[in-house]
C-alpha cells in the first residue's frame, strides 16, 4: 500500500502556526517579489479569492473581505516542512519526500497490521494536526499514482474529509470517475487536452484505456500512468528520485537594476545557488546558461542569454561564478532597466561516471567545495560566499508582508502573554 | 633552486591525553530540555501573572504538542487568538494564574480557546542575551 500526505494550502497554513490571531481569518500568501497570490487558505477559498492572480490586479478585492496577505517567509515554511515530515515518517517504513509539503508512504512490513486505513489516515492527520498545527489530506492506494488520486479526492472530493483510500476496484471507480484526466499524476495539459479531445475526459476513462495504444499514440511514460491507474505498478522510489536534468536558480528584482555591479552580484549569487544544488546530486555542469532581461511590459525589451561551456564539467562556485563574471560584458547593457536574471546548468554529467581528460586537468576541488557546504548548513546560508556576490544585496525580493522567523530567529519567537 | 624538503625530527612531541579515549560528545542542553523536537516550539513570556509557579516577565517557555492534557499542567493556548500561558482547570473550563492580582478567566462557548501545548521547562535568563535584547522590549 502507499499512501499520499500534503498539507493543505501549506504556505497560508503555515501562516497560521504562530500567528493565532489570524487563524480564523481568511489568509494568501504572495510569491517572491510579491507578485502573484501562491497559496490560499480554505477560509479564502470560499470568498472566491483566486490562485495565481497577479495581486495588484485584485487587490481591491483582498481589501474588501480583509483578507490578511503575507510574502513568502520560506524560512518558516522550511522549518515546518521538516517537522511535518519527520512527524509522518513515524507512520510508515519507507518514506520519500516529494515536495516542501508532499510526503510519499510506503508500507512494506508494517501494511499488514494496519487493519483499517481509514482509521489509520485519521490518525496520521490527528498526529500532524495536534504536533505542528498544520492541516494534512491523506490519500492510500495500491500505487503512488492512486495515492495521488486519493489525495485529490479526500481534499477536493465532498464527503471525504481529508482521507481517502482506494483499495479495490470499486473505490477506485468512484474517485477516479469524478476526477478530470488533467488531474492525474503525470498527466501534462498538453496530453489531457489531446485526451479530451478524443472523447476521454475523467480518470476512469483514461484507466480503461489500452495501454499499448496509449504508448503508441503518447509515450511510455503516460502507458505506465494508465497502468498505475488499473493498479499496476510501474514508478518506483527511484525513479521519482532521478537526479534533475537542468537546474535553474532565477528571478525578478525587487527593484530594477541598472548597475552593472549589481547585476554581477545577483548573477554570482544565482551561480552559487545552482552550483550548490548540482553538488548535491552529485553532478557537474558542463553548460551553463547566464542571461537577464528587462520586463516583458517594457516597452525597450531588452533580453540577452549566453550560454557558456566548461572544458572541464565542474561543480566548484569558484569557477562558476568567475565564468558569469567571464560574460558579463557581453549581458549588461548601459541604460537599460534590468528587471530579472538568473542562471542555468543546461548540461550536466554526473560525478560518479566522469571520463577524465587527457590534457585538462580537473580542478574542481570537492575537498574546498564539501568544507564551503559544511559550513554553511551548520552556520546559515551565506556564511561564506563568493566574494563576487557582494555584501549588500541591494537586488533583494521583496518581502513587504514577510511575517516573523518564529522559529528560526531568537529576536522573532512567538510571544506568551501571562 | 630545488629544496628537497627533509623534515627535522627534534623530539619534542609532549603527551597524549590520558582521558583522550574517554573523550565524549558535550552535553546538550536540547537533548535535556526538549523530548519531542518536532512538536516543540520556544516562546517568551511576557507579564506578571505566573510568578507564583516561578514563570517571570522575559522567560523563555518550552512548549511541547505532543504531550495529553492533564488537570492543572500549565498550558499555553489560543485565547481569542491570542497565545496565554495559564494553569488549565479542565473541572470548571477555567484558566488559573499564579498571582494575587489575576483572578481566573471562565472559558465560555463564545471564546476562540484551542490548548497550543503544554510548557515543560521555563529558562530564566539572568543575564541579558543580546540575540535575545531586541524582544524583551
Amino acid at each position: 500500500m502507499y499512501a499520499l500526505v500534503d498539507a493543505v494550502s501549506f504556505y497560508a497554513s503555515a501562516e497560521k502556526v504562530f500567528d493565532p490571531s489570524i487563524r480564523n481569518k481568511p489568509v494568501v500568501v504572495l510569491t517572491n517579489n510579491d507578485g502573484c497570490i501562491c497559496a490560499v487558505c480554505p477560509i479564502a477559498r470560499k470568498l472566491g479569492i483566486p490562485k495565481f492572480e497577479s495581486y495588484f490586479k485584485i487587490k481591491w478585492l483582498l481589501q474588501k473581505h480583509g483578507v490578511v496577505v503575507r510574502s513568502s517567509n520560506y524560512e518558516l515554511y522550511a522549518d515546518l516542512s521538516e517537522r511535518m515530515m519527520n512527524v509522518i515518517s513515524r507512520y510508515c517504513d519507507d518514506q520519500h519526500i516529494y515536495s516542501i509539503d508532499e510526503s510519499f508512504l510506503l508500507f512494506k512490513n508494517y501494511g499488514d497490521l494496519i487493519k483499517d486505513w481509514h482509521q489509520y489516515g485519521h490518525e496520521i492527520r490527528r498526529a500532524i494536526w495536534k504536533e505542528t498545527k498544520l492541516p494534512v489530506g491523506v490519500g492510500f492506494g495500491t500505487t503512488s499514482t492512486l495515492a495521488k488520486a486519493a489525495n485529490h479526492a479526500a481534499k477536493k472530493l465532498p464527503g471525504y474529509n481529508g482521507v481517502a483510500v482506494i483499495d479495490s476496484n470499486k473505490s477506485a471507480h468512484a474517485i477516479l470517475q469524478q476526477m478530470s484526466v488533467s488531474d492525474v499524476w503525470g498527466i501534462g495539459r498538453k496530453i489531457s487536452k489531446r485526451l479530451n479531445s478524443q472523447g476521454i475526459k475523467n480518470a476512469f476513462q483514461l484507466s480503461t484505456l489500452s495501454p499499448k495504444a496509449v504508448r503508441k499514440e503518447f509515450s511510455v511514460a503516460t502507458e505506465r500512468t494508465v497502468n498505475e491507474l488499473n493498479g499496476i505498478k510501474c514508478i518506483s522510489w527511484d525513479e521519482v528520485r532521478e537526479p534533475k536534468q537542468q537546474i535553474f536558480s532565477t528571478r525578478s528584482f525587487g527593484q530594477k537594476v541598472v548597475d552593472k555591479y549589481v547585476l554581477q552580484t545577483a548573477l554570482v549569487k544565482h551561480g552559487s545557488i545552482v552550483s550548490k544544488k548540482v553538488r548535491q546530486q552529485s553532478s557537474l555542469v558542463k553548460k551553463l546558461l547566464i542571461f537577464a532581461s528587462t520586463s516583458s511590459y517594457d516597452t525597450n525589451y531588452y533580453k540577452q542569454s549566453i550560454i557558456y561551456q566548461f572544458p572541464v564539467a565542474t561543480d566548484n562556485s569558484c569557477d562558476i561564478s568567475s565564468a558569469i563574471s567571464s560574460v558579463l560584458n557581453e549581458i549588461f547593457v548601459k541604460g537599460v532597466l534590468f528587471h530579472l536574471c538568473g542562471v542555468g546548468a543546461i548540461e550536466l554529467e554526473s560525478r560518479h561516471f566522469q571520463q577524465s581528460d587527457l590534457f585538462m586537468t580537473d580542478n574542481s576541488n570537492p575537498a574546498l567545495m564539501k568544507c564551503f557546504d559544511k559550513i554553511n548548513n551548520r552556520y546559515g546560508q551565506g556564511t561564506l560566499k563568493m566574494g563576487s556576490e557582494g555584501q549588500s544585496e541591494v537586488w533583494q525580493m521583496r518581502r513587504e508582508f514577510l511575517s516573523p522567523q518564529f522559529t528560526s530567529n531568537w529576536k522573532d519567537i512567538p510571544k506568551i502573554k501571562c | 633552486m630545488k629544496v628537497i624538503p627533509i623534515f627535522a625530527e627534534a623530539g619534542i612531541t609532549g603527551f597524549e591525553s590520558p582521558a583522550a579515549e574517554y573523550k565524549e560528545l558535550g552535553l546538550s542542553l536540547d537533548q535535556l530540555l526538549i523530548k519531542h523536537p518536532n512538536a516543540t516550539f520556544i516562546g517568551q513570556a511576557s507579564g506578571q501573572s505566573m510568578e507564583g509557579i516561578g514563570i517571570f516577565d522575559g522567560d523563555l517557555l518550552i512548549v511541547d504538542r505532543s504531550l495529553m492534557l492533564k488537570n492543572g499542567d500549565i498550558i499555553v493556548a489560543n485565547f481569542n487568538g491570542c497565545f496565554v500561558c495559564k494553569i488549565i482547570d479542565k473541572v470548571q473550563a477555567r484558566l488559573l494564574s499564579a498571582s494575587k492580582d489575576h483572578s481566573p478567566v471562565n472559558i465560555s462557548p463564545e471564546d476562540d480557546f484551542q490548548v497550543e501545548g503544554i510548557v515543560t521547562r521555563s529558562i530564566r535568563l539572568h543575564h541579558k542575551s543580546p540575540e535575545l535584547t531586541a524582544c524583551m522590549l
